[in-house]
């Protein structure tokens, strides 16, 4: 069975989603446990994996099948696979998806709309993103990607809030544009690249593996480094990087392509403004890793700066909006654009700190921005109200809510002691160190960035001394007696997350173990690479 | 077998504190009795091993204790415990004066519904102080250097029903922040030089690099941001909305001197011209502190701006490389100014009391009070001690650690240390102006607007520990000999016994300082400009400043994305659908319509040709016929 771990993982809850099909939908706590059994049976392979999973370099678990096979004459093989592999990058996200998964099937539990259709979504959706993690074949991987755009347009478009249509249409065009990026790259690429194994046969492949390998390449493709076609100023490799870069931003999501995010966030309900806040925007960043670093390294360290750059902006615009916002959900939304920024920064950077800093900061991320959104849904089951403006003193009438948004705040602001704080000193210490080890980045990128420490921290701060500070007082609908404590459901969601953002603050070295070979096999790969194949851009 | 009590000793100092914390989060929180005394239970454990091991490793060989924390490729990051003798006596005295707080508090916070926040708070508050003094990482220091702050920061808004609570609490952490953001910029500068976060290791590196008094400056920022310097002081006097216990030991004694004991022990990084800018903050800070308590009426905030002042001069020795002076007038000031703000917290806790169902007053008001002397003798007598010491008052400690501080100044003899030396001999006038005109109007004179109020002393759990602060504020804790302040902490120090004119100087110069104040204040209350108030009006200027620069930016993001972004992105869907409304106009009259008109042609091709086909045997004949002759003549031809 270990080998078959991931194809488990991706399945149980496709298989899942076959049985809900088949039960009637008046049986509305059928689904319920139906959905958080296939999430635990999830956990238990996610244990097996992590407990056979040895720290190294190297793909583990590794699935490799035929997928599809086309015979084209002469224009050669088609060939697809159906690849999956885990590293030091992918386990981290997986373990992540396993768990955001078991809080939002719990939070999910008073949703009363439709329930079968509801789970029906979020396990195809389950199976989609664990699968995207997991992909190591770019056509299985887009599969999956695009995949993951339907469940979560209807998860908005049909559960959300008054705006809910407008929020999904906006999410939806904004995401196929940037698969449409992806698409034309993937085309372009699967017309370059040869399986080498099966040389001198011409055998085209989605293997993203091969990709990297600049030998790989056909003579005179257009994506091959020797070819000297211009496009504009740049060559055909580096606009496959840009327009990789921005489908992935998009997903990230990246100042200024950005404004999906909040919107989808305000309307969506809570177990999906978890799982999109936690788990999709990782997406984002894991496509930058694993696909445009390292398949176009020359064009990333050309456009590194650029990458940088709008990894600032976005920290400092996001930071700024978040404080603009009146929305306790608009407002955490917006932090999550000013954090993700420091992913931007992390890697543009290609220190082994920036790197390590950028996955460690989606991994903290994940589980904040989850604990975040948990936290704003707690008061809009209650009153339905998240105008920040709208409540004062709420500290004396729920004092265990006000520690733990005590605990997430700080924690999302990067106190020292939460997995925030050792994401962003890594990714501060590496952007710093780029110019004197790689001069790729300039260090006053790292010096502004640190704006957005004392923003996030005005940001926080005033919302908590709006809401909970002062003599407890009510505008708007929302009725005192609506303030009940936090139910035992919500206690069970809440206290792991804080103690996870706590532990993974306190003990980071868990998490680095499997990061640290990945990443440096990653700067080594994409800067040595990208610096022999320079001249060519 | 020594090594390892000594670690264990380390370990029960630093962590008896944090299980504290721990213990109080666990517990329910009406289990007030428990709450209480496993609090002090665990406190009185830490102070103990504390002096422990001040009284046995004093001037030992102390070997660091050495942990892993993570590593990133071939960089480890450790959070090594290091002491050397400051470090042993930073400990004892947080410990120390934790406990005393610890058992005030009891008395001070007796009612109150959210105790167990504050004694957790209070426990965590030490751990991370104690954390300070003892790491040997940068990095780690930094952990803790923010977490206190996180601890201040809820327990200056520990009374969350008061919206100024909030309010202040926001600010000081802020500010602090804005220092820590700094200070994060030196961290990075120091990871680029170093490439390590041991103290041991920096401190052992003599090559001086380019960006050195950058990083120097940059990591003096969060000084500026903790230890309350100008120009980012002005965090500390709104911090008095707290309750006074946690101002006496965090906003006086240990927190906010947390900053000049880093700056002491990253002296050696520092280079000329950093220390040129550190000693000049220090002066300003000095400067205005001193004039701003001399103007205020609230007894906190004549404290608060009295420890801005005193703090300012710490940071001016450290800048005039003054190390041990500086650390022992940090020691001193710890215990005469947390007694003072803890007598000050037994005269407001009485008066509160005595106010209840009177008449309503600002209890912290020193206008309002007068003639305590009788009614609160053990307050009268505890203020009277530390505020003397804090005066520089002969037999006191704080006259050594001042004697210390001028007497080094004076052997650096150069004009820089000469304008330092008048600026602090100033300093020193004035702070005995304001601590006596304190005195004046608390202790002496008729009772003014609390005359008629029945007032009584608080308990002995209260009294008990403010009257061993005060008695700690006498000169034998420093050195045997009240008029020589090289006792056991500054044995490396040189005293000259032909300086002696330089204390019979300051002598003078104190007693008529006391002089002056007993005419100024005795009666009347000292009228002073609205400027010196509000201390130059930093604090509305700072506000302002970030206040208007933020708000305009964040109203300008939002702008932006409502209407530049999200209008392209609509105008983007609106030209989609322009386009498809105009495909569809299209598909319908030119392709519909070729489509349709080749079908309409078909079917006009078919009428033509089903017309040859009448059925009608002549015209059958008439087209067979017409065929031949065409083909004759086109075989002709």
């Amino acid at each position: 069975m270990q080998e078959y771990l991931l194809s488990l993982l991706i399945f149980t809850p496709l298989l899942a989603a076959v049985i809900a099909l088949f039960i009637p939908s008046t049986f509305i706590q059928a689904f319920r446990f139906l959905a958080m059994m296939a999430t635990l049976i999830q956990v238990v392979f996610i244990w097996q994996l992590v407990t056979a999973y040895e720290p190294s370099a190297s793909l583990q678990f590794v699935e490799q099948k035929s997928w599809i096979t086309l015979d084209l004459g002469a224009w050669g093989t088609l060939q697809a696979q159906y690849f999956l592999g885990i590293d030091g990058l992918n386990i981290t996200f997986v373990c992540l998806t396993v768990a955001i998964m078991i809080i939002a099937t719990i939070s999910s539990w008073r949703i009363t709309k439709n329930v079968k259709g509801y789970f029906i979504l979020v396990l195809i959706l389950n199976a989609a993103i664990v699968g995207t993690f997991s992909a190591l074949d770019f056509l299985l991987f887009y599969l999956f990607f695009e995949f993951m755009l339907l469940p979560m347009f209807f998860l908005i478009g049909i559960w959300g809030g008054p705006r809910r249509e407008y929020a999904s249409i906006k999410f939806f065009l904004y995401t196929l544009l940037g698969s449409i990026l992806i698409l034309i790259v993937l085309i372009g690429l699967y017309i370059s690249v040869l399986d080498p194994e099966h040389s001198p046969k011409v055998v085209h492949t989605f293997n993203m593996l091969h990709m990297t390998h600049p030998e790989n390449f056909i003579s005179g493709s257009i994506f091959d480094p020797e070819n000297p076609w211009m496009i504009g100023t740049i060559n055909a490799r580096a606009w496959a990087f840009l327009l990789l870069f921005i489908g992935f931003a998009i997903k990230l999501p990246m100042v200024p392509l950005h404004t999906w995010l909040p919107d989808a966030h305000v309307e969506a309900p809570t177990p999906v403004s978890v799982i999109l806040a936690a788990l999709l925007l990782k997406i984002g960043g894991y496509g930058l890793m694993r696909i445009a670093f390292p398949i176009f390294p020359e064009a990333a360290l050309t456009f590194s700066w650029l990458v940088g750059l709008l990894g600032v902006v976005s920290i400092i615009y996001g930071a700024l909006n978040a404080m603009a916002s009146k929305d306790l959900k608009r407002l955490i939304a917006y932090s999550s654009v000013s954090h993700m920024g420091f992913v931007l920064l992390g890697l543009a950077s290609l220190t082994t700190e920036g790197v390590t800093g950028a996955i460690y900061q989606m991994f903290s991320h994940g589980i904040i921005a989850a604990l975040l959104f948990l936290i704003a849904g707690v008061l809009s089951d209650r009153t339905h109200d998240r105008m920040i403006d709208h409540y004062s003193g709420l500290a004396t009438r729920m004092p265990s809510y006000f520690a733990i948004v005590l605990i997430g705040f700080f924690a999302s602001m990067g106190l020292p002691g939460f997995s925030g704080f050792i994401a962003e000193i890594l990714v501060f210490l590496g952007a710093f160190k780029s110019n004197t080890t790689n001069g790729l980045i300039h260090e006053s990128l790292a010096v502004i960035s640190t704006l957005g420490l004392i923003l996030g921290a005005g940001y926080y701060l005033w919302a908590i001394q709006r809401m909970f500070f002062g003599p407890l007082h009510l505008k708007g609908e929302a009725t005192i007696e609506q303030l009940v404590p936090l139910s035992y459901r919500e206690y069970l969601m809440l206290i792991p997350l804080c103690f996870a953002a706590f532990f993974f603050g306190i003990y980071p070295q868990m998490i680095l173990n499997w990061i640290n070979p990945f990443t440096e096999g990653f700067v080594n790969i994409v800067v040595e690479t990208g610096k022999r194949l320079t001249p060519n851009l | 077998m020594e090594k390892k009590l000594f670690d264990a000793l380390v370990f029960l100092t630093l962590l008896a504190p944090l299980v504290s914390f721990f213990t109080l989060c666990c517990l329910p929180r009406n289990y007030i009795k428990i709450i209480l005394s496993a609090s002090i239970f665990l406190m009185l454990i830490s102070t103990l091993s504390a002096l422990v091991l001040l009284f046995n490793f004093w001037n030992g060989a102390i070997i660091p204790i050495h942990l892993n924390w993570f590593s990133i490729g071939t960089n480890s990051f450790t959070a090594d415990l290091a002491l050397s003798n400051r470090s042993l006596v930073m400990l004892a005295l947080v410990a120390f004066i934790s406990l005393l707080v610890h058992v005030f508090s009891i008395g001070y916070m007796g009612g109150d519904r959210d105790l167990k926040r504050y004694f957790a708070m209070l426990g965590f508050f030490t751990f991370c102080m104690q954390g300070i003094v003892l790491s040997d990482n940068l990095l780690l220091l930094f952990m803790f250097w923010e977490l206190v702050g996180f601890s201040s920061y809820l327990l200056i808004g520990h009374r969350t029903i008061r919206p100024e609570a909030g309010r202040a609490a926001k600010k000081a952490f802020l500010l602090n922040r804005i220092g820590d953001a700094g200070f994060m910029v030196g961290l990075m500068m120091i990871w680029a030089i170093y490439e390590t976060f041991s103290l041991t290791q920096i401190l052992s590196t003599s090559t001086v690099h380019p960006w050195q008094t950058a990083a120097s400056l940059c990591i003096f920022c969060g000084v500026i941001g903790k230890s309350a310097q100008f120009p980012l002081f002005t965090w500390l006097p709104d911090a008095m909305e707290g309750p006074t216990p946690v101002s006496a030991l965090i906003h006086a004694a240990t927190m906010v001197a947390a900053g000049v004991y880093l700056l002491v022990r990253l002296f050696h990084i520092f280079t000329e011209d950093a220390l040129l800018v550190v000693a000049v903050t220090g002066m300003i800070t000095t400067l205005i502190g001193a004039m701003a308590a001399l103007s205020q009426h609230d007894i906190k905030k004549i404290l608060a701006y009295s420890t801005i002042s005193q703090l300012g001069l710490m940071v001016l020795a450290i800048g005039m490389g003054i190390l041990d002076a500086a650390l022992l007038h940090l020691f001193t000031h710890a215990f005469f100014k947390a007694c003072l703000f803890l007598s000050a917290g037994l005269v407001t806790h009485s008066l509160h009391k005595a106010q209840k169902g009177q008449q309503h007053f600002d209890v912290q008001d020193i206008r309002n009070m007068g003639g305590l002397r009788k009614k609160m003798p053990t307050a009268f007598i505890a203020f009277l001690l530390s505020g003397a010491s804090l005066a520089g008052i002969p037999f006191f400690s704080g006259f050594l650690s001042k004697e210390a501080i001028l007497i080094a100044l004076y052997m650096h003899n150069n004009i820089l240390s000469w304008l330092m030396l008048v600026v602090i001999v100033s300093v020193s006038f004035l702070t005995v102006l304001y601590t006596f005109r304190m005195i004046w109007f608390i202790f002496f004179g008729e009772g003014r607007v609390i005359k008629p109020l029945k007032i009584e002393e608080p308990s002995w759990i209260m009294r008990l520990p403010v009257l061993i602060l005060a008695f700690c504020s006498l000169w034998f804790l420093v050195s045997r000999n009240p008029f020589d302040f090289k006792g056991w902490m500054l044995t490396n120090e040189n005293h000259h016994s032909d300086l002696l004119w330089i204390t019979f100087i300051s002598i003078l110069w104190i007693v008529a300082a006391v002089l002056v104040s007993w005419y100024a204040f005795r009666k009347n209350p000292f009228k002073t400009h609205h400027i010196l108030r509000k201390s130059f009006y930093i604090d509305e200027g700072l506000t302002a400043f970030f206040g208007t620069v933020t708000r305009i930016s964040s109203r300008t993001t939002a702008f932006i994305d409502r209407s530049w972004i999200d209008k392209t992105i609509h105008g983007l869907v609106y030209a989609q659908v322009v386009v498809a409304h105009f495909t569809g106009w299209i598909d319908h009259v030119f392709v519909d319509g070729t489509v349709n008109g080749v079908a309409r042609l078909a079917g006009l091709g078919g009428k033509i040709t089903r017309s040859f086909q009448g059925g009608n045997i002549q015209l059958y004949i008439f087209w067979a016929l017409f065929a031949i002759i065409i083909f004759i003549i086109w075989t002709l031809n």
